[in-house]
């Protein structure tokens, strides 16, 4: 069987003037049925412009190449009608800011049964009753009365709720949750981490879960990819990419990471350096200059992520000396 | 024992919110600090940790007088500052500096970063030769690891964790012994964020300067404190030394925020919230009765709506507003799975 969502040789390059600014360079990747995959890097990494692209929704002046096939059809730069059928119905996006994400101008309730009504072709009834269920599933309080609020009058948390429930009201066979709770407080951030490992587990719905935030992917996904510059670097089971992280890069960020048991009394072993320019293009591994383990073949040689076969792997030359 | 650096005395701020009303509007006064009362010492970092409106900027801006305080005292060395005269409290600023969350927006975008660094002194040193003003940047420069010949780049050429480098060479180049950082890594990447840590925490080692550490992270705030302090709506739930509040928290409030803590620790699952809070935080306009956090306090009792929790001291150094602080005894769950 193919998997859901099969990503090969992705390319999004941004046109800003008179350079080409490299988003994403030739990424593949699947997400299977029912799974949930955490795409895992810094700003500018392209975490997020891979699945905008995979969606059609890239800004004007970028420009995407390679294949995204999901459910075995290719749906890169597809005509809008065809991504029409697919967005919302069967591919759900939920962002980051829950108060750009909805319509400021038009009610809970109404956002979530145009929803409904449009995909499922529910009439007002149905899809009022819809509503209030969805609400409920998600743990909004008193649900018959939010539909008639405006976004502004919820809190963040409540905001980011109702984002979940208007992407899971047509029950999508794939979620794409864009650091979905980044914007909110830790104890508001738990429970939402909580209601989406519920609702995978419920409706069977795969994740994707796109976090700048390693513990946060810890938490809910079975895979985890490790993004760098644009490229995979790192691909593996949530066990395997944090139990025994191959790249340098994934190695470091688990390490500079302060978590409840760091010795206070030590520093905290930093990568040094910072992230590199999308404008750039290098030759060797873009990690290299950060890396404390670069040789010289790292300079000249672009390291190239193993065959994708489900089995961890890290681009990386220490692993093919 | 000598006097503290800083104490702080039942300190509240208000701050004035105009409401639609049916005819015009009124003001009605939001209390973002309310009462709050600690000690800190010369190389002591406290961490201020608490969610959205809990007041931990607030007091951060209140301490260095940045906003009015509207009870209460901020004692520096023994002084009241909200009694000190302009001049005078012109003169203490050299001594109590602030490093912001967005280092992009706290920099002049139109001046060159070495002026941005030397500012400070041409205001508080006005008689320092130039030569010596450079020879002193240059030197600010390197401490926090940039190399001094960056000094005629404009802000935007630098990144956001190099920005805040340079917020931070702004802070000390007059060799304060207060500094608050208000969410000093929060807006930085992963890989800069130890960087900055590792970076502040040299710094104190080397100048002995007090750090007021606000972070709503608690990983970091562990990491980087000393003393802790829990915030929440404005008032103070519990202070404790680091392990005592990480180990042995007493305020329900605190252990939630200590299991809502994501670990990168694969197999654990979401941290679980039930049984630890629930709910949302309330608006600070119109606080709940009694304790703040019983609306969302798992062990709330009437006598929690009808009184605000007396202060209570678990042992010298550890403090807890919260009325059933005896009953909480069982370990936060990263102790309990380890």
């Amino acid at each position: 069987m193919p998997p859901l969502l099969e990503i090969r040789g992705l390319s999004v390059r941004f046109d800003v003037e008179d350079a080409d600014l490299h988003a994403v360079r030739s990424l593949s990747l699947d997400v299977a049925e029912g799974e949930c995959v955490g795409v895992v890097g810094e700003s500018g990494a392209g975490k997020s412009q891979t699945f905008l692209a995979a969606l059609g929704l890239l800004a004007g002046n970028a420009t995407a190449d390679g294949s995204v096939r999901f459910q075995g059809r290719e749906i890169l730069n597809a005509p809008r009608r065809e991504l029409d059928t697919l967005r919302g119905r069967r591919i759900a996006m939920v962002f980051q800011d829950p108060l750009s994400g909805l319509t400021p101008t038009l009610r809970i309730g109404r956002q979530l049964e145009e929803s409904a009504r449009r995909h499922l072709g529910m009439n007002a009834r149905q899809a009022r009753e819809e509503a209030v269920k969805m609400l409920e599933t998600v743990r909004l309080p008193d649900p018959e009365r939010c539909l008639g609020l405006y976004p502004f009058e919820l809190s963040g948390g409540m905001r980011q709720r109702v984002m979940i429930a208007l992407g899971m009201i047509c029950r999508p066979d794939l979620l794409i949750a864009d650091e979905p709770t980044t914007a909110l407080d830790v104890t508001i951030q738990a429970q939402i981490l909580g209601l989406l490992a519920e609702l995978r587990r419920d409706a069977n719905t795969s994740i994707v879960l796109i976090t700048h935030d390693l513990a946060v992917a810890a938490g809910l996904c079975d895979r985890i990819m490790i993004m760098y510059n644009g490229r995979l670097v790192e691909s593996g089971s949530t066990q395997e990419v944090f139990g025994a992280p191959k790249h340098p890069y994934t190695s470091g960020l688990l390490a500079s990471l302060p978590s409840l048991a760091t010795d206070p009394a030590t520093d905290l072993p930093a990568i040094p350096g910072q992230p590199p320019d999308a404008l750039a293009t290098m030759r060797g591994c873009a990690f290299a200059e950060r890396c404390r383990h670069v040789m010289d073949r790292c300079r000249s040689e672009r390291p190239v992520l193993a065959a994708h076969e489900g089995r961890h792997t890290a681009a990386c030359h220490l692993l093919s000396p | 024992m000598t006097a503290p650096l800083l104490s702080v005395e039942s300190l509240c701020v208000d701050y004035e919110q105009r409401q639609a009303a049916v005819f015009g509007s009124r003001v009605k006064p939001l209390r973002a600090v309310n009462g709050i009362s600690f000690e800190l010492s010369e190389g002591e970092t406290l961490g201020i940790a608490g969610e959205t409106g809990c007041g931990k900027t607030s007091l951060g801006k209140a301490i260095l007088q940045l906003v009015p305080p509207s009870a209460g005292r901020v004692l520096w060395r023994g002084a009241d500052l909200a009694r000190a005269d302009a001049k005078t409290l012109t003169h203490l600023r050299s001594e109590l500096q602030i490093v912001f969350q967005d280092p992009l927006s706290a920099l002049n975008p139109r001046m060159p970063v070495g002026e941005i660094v030397a500012e400070p002194l041409r205001v508080h040193s006005p008689d320092m030769a130039a030569a010596e003003r450079e020879a002193a940047v240059a030197d600010m420069f390197e401490r926090v690891g940039l190399r001094s010949e960056m000094a005629r780049r404009y802000p935007n050429e630098f990144s956001s964790g190099q920005c805040q480098r340079i917020s931070i060479a702004r802070a000390m180049i007059t060799g304060p012994k207060l500094l608050v950082c208000d969410e000093p890594v929060s807006a930085l990447d992963v890989s800069i964020q130890a960087q900055i840590c590792n970076l502040l925490r040299r710094l104190q080692r080397e100048t002995g300067v007090a750090i007021l550490f606000i972070s709503h992270d608690l990983s970091v705030l562990r990491y980087m404190s000393h003393r802790v302090m829990v915030l929440y709506l404005g008032r103070l739930m519990e202070i404790a030394p680091r392990d005592e509040l990480f180990e042995n928290p007493r305020h329900p409030y605190s252990r939630a925020l200590i299991e809502a803590i994501p670990e990168a620790d694969p197999g654990r699952g979401p941290p679980d919230m039930a049984g630890a809070l629930s709910g949302e935080i309330p608006s600070a306009l119109d606080p709940p009765s009694g304790c703040v956090f019983r609306t969302r306090c798992p062990i709330a009792t009437p006598e929690c709506a009808r009184t605000p929790p007396p202060g209570e001291s678990v042992s010298a150094s550890h403090r807890v507003d919260c009325h059933h602080w005896r009953e909480t005894r069982s370990r936060p769950r990263h102790l309990r799975i380890r």
